[in-house]
């Protein structure tokens, strides 16, 4: 039984089926008989059926009435086709129009798709119990397996299921004729509502919304007090001059056209496109030689150098030649903190403290006075964003200063030698048939990690507190 | 040990209540279900004043039973005690009228939606009905449901409400059944077991439906080997929504 209550929160209006009343008023105009899809007759063994039109026809209509081109045309004919409006009478299974002369027929308006309700779970019962009559016992397997579902879930209904599937089925006495379209309507309703496994319905929509979007909202004493928080809200905000934000998107614009996959293939190939893996592979974080693309991505902010993994391991080695990693590694600890579970907080924010933050502790970094005063402080309680006002800090010290002697340095013209760039695939019909066949699951997710903590643990024990005697030691013994 | 108290002319109107709320129960179902056939009618080249008054006399038909067995059941489940032997008997129809009732509110809204939507108050609207293909007429639909004669042996006058009033009574009805009685719905056994209607069939029918199924299959138009939905030589989407093309 459904649950009936005013108070039940549950969510049940269908978001962004707006366009089924629009839809609607095309197949009225499109069934007039005057001026619309010309029917014919469809012939059968014993009787003739009428109003039967072709695909072809369809297409044309659409094309003189709704004036849009023909491929347009053909797919929102093939639209109307997958909402139900229209069914195909040859393989009923694919709601696909075919601008040729396969049949279809329009759907009567019981059942046509509404917004409002959907289509039942127990009239689905009522269907297959119904069929399961009158083939007796030899439903799809699909179908079984909803039947057997159903069962289990409306069991305590299951009395009255089968007495109206006994009751509509006795409709023996309508012409044969009209049994048969009435037949084939509600088999192309269901196909529609619960379509077989493995193919797409145009009517899944994503999850039920809470709020009917076609209601009007009530104006009560919270809508207004809502409305007006808002709006001062909006009045508060800071304003930017157009010019000011139009120029810097379109520098973003020109910067980033070159790397965008949508605008420019990228190399070598889309694998969503040839299923072939090599792109990922090129990109992944842990490879030797990056690709130009990637290198060149890096000089263009400092945020892209440190979010791609790999960049950040090439600053971490230049910094590791100018002596000066403390700061890179108390931004990653610091990430580490903001990212991390709540368990291991204290223990990582006391860490960080001895490591970083203490006066003459073995990494220190070089923050001003006033926020390392606030950060010691928040760190008697520490929580996630404790070492936010230091972290930025440093970041803009690493940006004005560290990142552009960087991209100066050798190492990185070293690395933009290096980088390769693969040459653009160009893959034959039978090759990408073959690519997707050869289809396999990437590695698993459990040992990537465990190689990162592997990565983790080895960079731990190298960067323990550098002993600057040791080392200077070792060069002068050299010497 | 109440059971024993009660007389025997106390057990026969039970038994007799109980036997008249079940056919009223059958007759119920079968007024939905040609309802629900004449339902599916409008809005097709089918549909006219003379379908609509059909499908009106068919609703008054099934407020009359609805309203009486209502009552009956409400009355036989608030006087039934603990033990008693037609307990799971009853509780069965109550789900069953339970589960009709809210069948045939869905049906009416949806006859209430679409008598909007194709109103045939002008001549002009009469373009406006989908051709569905239906050819020939419902009256035999019709005239199977005014052969279901309410059960009860004595006559009750009840005015019979309009399509809206109707929607918003049988909500009401529903409320307050679900109220007054408690009974768990998910324990009520069914007496019929899964895939038990295939198996039993009738002899008339056997020929006329192994036909029927092949006039639905009409031929399959061969199909060229290109699997996908648009022309596209890339496309192996069975969908509409591809974005190749």
């Amino acid at each position: 039984m459904t649950i009936r209550s005013d108070r039940d929160h549950g969510q049940r209006y269908r978001p962004r089926m707006s366009c089924l009343k629009k839809l609607e008023a095309t197949v009225v105009q499109m069934q007039d008989p005057s001026t619309g899809v010309k029917g014919t007759d469809q012939k059968l063994n014993i009787t003739t059926i009428p109003h039967v039109i072709t695909g072809q026809d369809i297409v044309a209509w659409i094309t003189k009435n709704v004036n849009i081109d023909n491929d347009e045309a053909q797919a929102f004919g093939t639209m109307l086709v997958a909402f139900g409006y229209i069914y195909p009478l040859q393989d009923h299974k694919k709601l696909v129009l075919r601008p040729d002369g396969s049949l279809y027929r329009f759907q009567t308006p019981y059942f046509w798709p509404v917004q409002k309700w959907k289509a039942e779970d127990t009239d689905y019962a009522i269907y297959l119990a119904k069929r399961n009559i009158r083939k007796k016992g030899v439903l799809h397997a699909y179908e079984q397996e909803e039947y057997n579902k159903l069962h289990k879930w409306m069991n305590h209904k299951w009395d009255f299921i089968v007495m109206q599937a006994k009751e509509q089925y006795q409709f023996q006495s309508l012409s044969k004729a009209d049994r048969v379209v009435f037949d084939c309507q509600e088999r192309a309703y269901w196909i529609v509502h619960r379509p077989p496994p493995q193919t797409h319905s145009a009517m899944d929509y994503g999850l039920d919304r809470h709020i009917d979007r076609n209601a009007e909202e009530k104006k009560t004493y919270d809508y207004y007090r809502r409305i007006i928080i808002y709006t001062q809200q909006a009045v508060m905000r800071s304003r930017v001059k157009s010019s000011v934000s139009l120029g810097a998107l379109a520098k973003y614009i020109t910067t980033f056209k070159n790397h965008d996959p949508f605008l420019v293939p990228c190399l070598p190939s889309n694998p969503w496109h040839t299923d072939d893996n090599s792109y990922w592979e090129l990109n992944a974080p842990d490879v030797e030689i990056p690709t130009k693309m990637s290198v060149e991505r890096w000089s263009f902010s400092f945020y892209e150098l440190l979010n791609d993994p790999r960049g950040r391991a090439d600053f971490k080695i230049f910094l590791k030649k100018e002596f000066s990693g403390e700061n890179l590694a108390f931004w990653e600890a610091a990430e580490e903190l903001k990212w991390g579970t709540a368990a291991s907080m204290s223990e990582k924010a006391e860490q960080i403290f001895k490591t970083f933050l203490a006066p003459g502790a073995p990494r220190w970094i070089n923050i001003d006075g006033r926020t390392m005063g606030l950060t010691v402080k928040g760190l008697e309680h520490p929580h996630r964003y404790v070492l936010d006002a230091a972290q930025t800090h440093i970041f803009m010290l690493m940006k004005k200063d560290t990142f552009y002697r960087y991209l100066k340095s050798p190492v990185y013209k070293e690395i933009q030698k290096k980088a390769i760039s693969p040459a653009p695939h160009n893959f034959s019909e039978a090759q990408l048939q073959q690519n997707m066949r050869n289809r396999r699951p990437s590695i698993n997710p459990i040992i990537t990690w465990q190689k990162e903590q592997e990565e983790k643990a080895k960079a731990a024990a190298a960067a323990g507190p550098v002993d600057i005697k040791k080392l200077m030691a070792s060069k002068l013994d050299r010497k | 040990m109440s059971r024993w108290r009660q007389s025997v002319v106390e057990i026969q109107t039970r038994k007799r209540q109980v036997n008249e709320c079940e056919r009223a129960q059958a007759a119920l179902s079968k007024v939905t279900a040609c309802f629900q056939q004449m339902a599916t009618s409008l809005g097709s080249n089918m549909d006219g004043s003379f379908l609509r008054e059909e499908l009106e006399e068919t609703r008054t038909v099934a407020h009359k039973i609805c309203s009486g067995l209502h009552r009956r059941l409400l009355s036989l489940l608030i006087e039934m005690e603990q033990g008693q032997e037609d307990k799971e008997q009853v509780e069965r129809l109550w789900v069953m009228i339970l589960s009709s009732l809210e069948n045939f509110q869905r049906d009416l809204k949806k006859v209430k939606v679409l008598q909007e939507i194709f109103p045939l108050t002008q001549r002009k609207d009469r373009q406006a009905l989908i051709n569905a293909g239906y050819a020939g007429g419902t009256s035999e639909v019709a005239a199977r449901a005014a052969m279901v004669q309410t059960p009860w042996l004595s006559v009750e006058e009840t005015a019979s409400p309009d399509l809206k009033n109707h929607i918003v009574e049988i909500d009401v009805l529903l409320e307050e059944m679900f109220q007054r009685v408690n009974v768990p719905l998910w324990s009520v056994e069914p007496t019929q077991e899964a895939w038990v209607e295939g198996v039993s069939t009738q002899d008339g029918g056997q020929e006329e439906d192994e036909s029927l199924e092949d006039i639905m299959e009409v031929e399959v138009v061969s199909q060229n080997s290109t699997s996908g939905c648009c022309n596209h030589h890339n496309c192996k989407v069975g969908c509409l929504l591809c974005l190749l093309s």
